[in-house]
């Protein structure tokens, strides 16, 4: 793996879900329509960074984060950890990836089993991969000089000093011994301070009295370390290490969850999660579920062990202010898709995508300097993802719609006409109940000197605004067509006339430093962009 | 799996509780009455003939009974008194009503325990099963389910009675072989059949207890934090899904203990029993002689209320106990 390659790669993950999937349903042949939850993501997560997940709730970007586990499987496309798709693994290496990827869930109150208690639920990683991996009986050759010893065999106990200081057993002489590894790759290791040892697998044994160095002299010199004390012994060490790392304390390891704060069961829910010494972390909106003022405080633990054991993380929040606290990049989701990816500097100050600068707009501010700025805050519902808009998925509620090219309208205009003709498509417009009682006849078609007047009433129920004449006269054309119930025509003469490249094509994000997927930028969404080198 | 604090929580629980302790007072001694039937019982069970010189059944000691007797073509009424011999009077055929008494219990709990183990060990893994992992596996385990469900479980019994006969296991009464009880039925009788059958007809509710559970808590974060971890779905449902549903089971357990004592006495009233040793077929004999002499049947009706009733409340106390989000001394709370 070459420094450039990143340490996660996702590539067209596709997440869906069929509800009512039932004996039933499959008997009577109904075909599911799916949830796409997650349809076609892709976003390189690089060593050392944190990538934030931005969306709004439902936008599938908790089901990004637990597919890429491997929590759920995937419908489609294939997630690279450290360069193996991680869907093919199995067996030893499926239990290494499980070892190197963690996730920190939202819940704190759902997060850990009631019945465990803290210490239990952060042992259970290590028993589960049988921590510590080695057999405490590691043995390698190293260089050891020695001084003045008397026996073949000597117990030596590690002390501060890189030189051993070797208590022989049964009171014979005291030793001096420099234990050294030969070579970087041999299994056991002492440090600079000579209290800890790395035995190959990373098992650090950090009280001095876990060490024991054993030196037989018979044929060259061979120097046994092994770890005095039991595997149970081991881990209730290195539990008490995690809970008091994340800012507990180690005499409530034999307390329950419920008598813990939120903040408190957080901490205890990424100690569990740093158990095992992980590469990579999902957070999964770690802070939302807690207390403004105890949300920061977690924020800057993450960041504190971000920085100590070498962390990446994908930080999934709606939360906009936690991302720009956090993140080194962002990727924005919008109903199963990414829609803008960028270093969050750049995305916050300039944002592209008009989702992502609805989003920035919506956070409320403090000051009153902008108190008559320009609020373009996001009209109507995020749509069904069983059934996503054609083109760009946002388009249905996006202030910045293209129309076509010929077309001089506000964009007020061309949204109220957009939505009158998505009506008409769906034919979600009552006719029967235009004008007074019996005034129209559509069983008929409606008479042709009474047509002006339908339209017209049509009209005023329909759409709010005037329309400038060009327009007028389309839509008045349009809606005498619906006088005879002929919405077929009706449909087609709008989109003759309206259709966005918004909904024709669907809008690629590209690659680069800042990619976007909206056809404002279109091919040239990277031509915007000052060539500069990634950070 | 019992950790000290349960067992705090379990005496704190019990020392407040006077329910509690009534209940753990009842079983224990119908538990002892039974396990010490042969040393308590004041006469063996099954000898007949304990009447007066006139064939006339005692009533229970204190009473007096009005007894209608033919003779030279007229009915008469003897006054029949209540002996200290027979604590609890006799029955119809002149047996020993409290020592009969003291066998029921025995039946009764052996039934009631060891169905309910049975029920729980067929049902619980079959439902956490169906429920963990869900889909066809549900489908097909509950469909199962749903056919056993569809019987009245007293009719299934008494089909499964007929069906497989009344087996029963002899035991040796260690008691009476160790010369402590002289006089006693040298084997007691273990309805092995009853048990079986009453297990066949509960385990379905077991399953579907087990199963909404195991549903609930598959879609817990802790599970999916232990799949992350790689535990496997074995590991996973030994160590969350089946202590996380254990309270509703052991709740369900004892109602269902208390269902079974009532089930065998159905069965033993309406004669499907391997012994006759029974409370339910105590109260068949006297169900003919309620107007007059009604403590045949009252006394082992007693006896089968008070277990229930004991089983019920210590139910309510485990599952009080059991249960961590309930603190027993209203200390505890978030830190």
């Amino acid at each position: 793996m070459s420094a450039d390659d990143p340490l996660v790669r996702v590539d067209g993950l596709q997440k869906y879900f069929w509800e009512n999937d039932s004996l039933l349903d499959r008997l009577f042949g109904d075909d599911p329509v799916p949830v796409r939850a997650v349809d076609g993501v892709s976003f390189d997560i690089r060593e050392g960074e944190t990538l934030g997940l931005v969306g709004e709730s439902g936008c599938g970007k908790s089901t990004t984060g637990e597919t890429l586990l491997g929590l759920q499987d995937p419908t489609d496309g294939r997630v690279e950890f450290e360069g193996e798709n991680v869907y093919d693994l199995s067996g030893d290496d499926l239990t290494d990836f499980r070892r190197s990827a963690q996730v920190v869930f939202q819940d704190p109150f759902s997060s850990l089993d009631p019945r465990m208690t803290i210490g239990d639920i952060v042992t259970q990683p290590l028993s589960i991969h049988d921590w510590p991996w080695t057999d405490g009986d590691v043995e390698t050759t190293v260089d050891v000089r020695t001084d003045g010893i008397s026996r073949d065999i000597v117990t030596a106990t590690a002390a501060d000093d890189i030189d051993t200081v070797v208590d022989p057993v049964d009171g014979v002489a005291t030793a001096h011994v420099t234990v050294r590894a030969i070579d970087d790759e041999s299994a056991a290791d002492v440090d600079a301070d000579g209290r800890s040892v790395d035995l190959a697998s990373g098992v650090v044994a950090e009280v001095e009295e876990d060490l024991a160095v054993a030196v037989d002299r018979d044929d060259g010199i061979v120097v046994r370390v092994s770890v005095d004390r039991s595997t149970a012994q081991l881990r209730r060490d290195r539990v008490t290490d995690l809970v008091e790392r994340v800012g507990l304390s180690a005499d409530q390891l034999d307390r329950y969850p419920h008598e813990f704060s939120g903040g408190q069961r957080q901490r205890i829910g990424i100690a569990r999660a740093l158990a095992l010494e992980p590469e990579f972390v999902v957070l999964d909106e770690p802070t939302s579920a807690l207390d403004v003022s105890v949300q920061a405080q977690v924020l800057n633990l993450l960041d504190d062990l971000q920085a100590e054991f070498d962390l990446t993380y994908l930080l999934i929040s709606h939360d906009l202010s936690v991302i720009r606290h956090v993140c080194d990049r962002v990727a924005v989701m919008y109903l199963g898709e990414i829609v803008e990816v960028g270093p969050v500097d750049d995305l916050f100050e300039d944002p592209k995508h008009p989702y992502t600068n609805a989003l920035l707009e919506s956070v409320p501010r403090a000051s009153t300097d902008e108190r008559d700025r320009d609020r373009e805050t996001l009209s109507g519902d995020v749509p069904s993802p069983r059934d996503p808009p054609s083109g760009c998925r946002f388009r249905t509620r996006c202030p910045k719609v293209i129309p076509p090219e010929d077309l001089e309208i506000e964009q007020e205009t061309y949204r109220d006409l957009m939505s009158l003709r998505e009506r008409v498509e769906r034919r979600d417009v009552s006719l029967e109940s235009v004008g007074d009682d019996g005034q129209f006849d559509l069983e008929d078609g409606v008479s042709d000197e009474k047509r002006p007047a339908f339209v017209a009433a049509l009209k005023d129920r329909l759409l709010e605004r005037d329309l400038p004449a060009r327009h007028d006269e389309i839509v008045e054309t349009a809606l005498a067509e619906l006088a005879t119930e002929d919405w077929d025509a009706a449909a087609a003469r709008l989109r003759e006339h309206y259709e966005s490249v918004c909904e024709r094509k669907q809008p690629h994000l590209g690659n680069g430093h800042h990619p976007v997927a909206c056809h404002l930028y279109g091919e040239a969404s990277e031509r915007t962009e000052t060539p500069r080198s990634d950070p | 799996m019992i950790s000290d604090r349960i067992k705090a929580n379990l005496t704190s629980e019990f020392r407040q509780s006077v329910l509690a302790k009534l209940g753990v007072v009842l079983l224990l001694s119908i538990l002892l009455m039974g396990l010490f039937a042969p040393v308590l019982a004041t006469h063996n069970p099954h000898e007949q003939g304990h009447t007066n010189d006139a064939g006339a059944s005692y009533p229970p000691y204190g009473l007096s009974d009005e007894v209608p007797m033919f003779e030279d073509g007229d009915i008469t009424y003897h006054s029949v008194d209540g002996t200290s011999e027979h604590l609890l009077g006799t029955n119809d055929i002149g047996q020993d009503i409290y020592s009969r008494f003291l066998y029921g219990a025995r039946t009764s709990l052996l039934v009631g325990l060891s169905g309910t183990l049975l029920a729980t060990a067929m049902g619980v893994p079959v439902g956490l099963v169906a429920g963990y992992f869900g889909g066809r596996v549900d489908d097909g385990l509950m469909r199962v389910a749903d056919v056993m469900l569809a019987f009245p479980s007293l009719v299934l019994a008494l089909a499964l009675m007929g069906a497989f006969g009344r087996g029963t296991i002899g035991i040796p009464d260690p008691i009476v072989l160790a010369g402590f009880a002289d006089g006693m039925p040298e084997t007691a009788t273990f309805p092995g059949m009853v048990v079986v059958v009453v297990a066949l007809v509960t385990w379905v509710w077991f399953a579907r207890v087990a199963r909404g559970e195991a549903m609930a808590i598959r879609n817990e974060e802790y599970v999916k934090a232990a799949r992350s971890l790689g535990a496997s779905h074995a590991t996973i449902m030994r160590r969350h899904v089946l202590p996380n549903s254990l309270t509703p089971i052991i709740v369900l357990a004892t109602i269902q203990v208390a269902a079974i004592i009532l089930l065998e006495s159905s069965l033993s009233y309406l004669g499907f029993s391997g012994t006759t040793l029974s409370w339910g077929y105590e109260i068949q004999r006297g169900y003919d002689y309620l107007p007059n002499q009604w403590w045949i049947a009252t006394i082992p009706g007693i006896g089968i209320v008070l277990a229930v009733i004991g089983v019920n409340l210590i139910g309510d106390w485990l599952r009080d106990a059991l249960d961590p989000n309930i603190e027993g001394e209203g200390g505890g709370g978030a830190g």
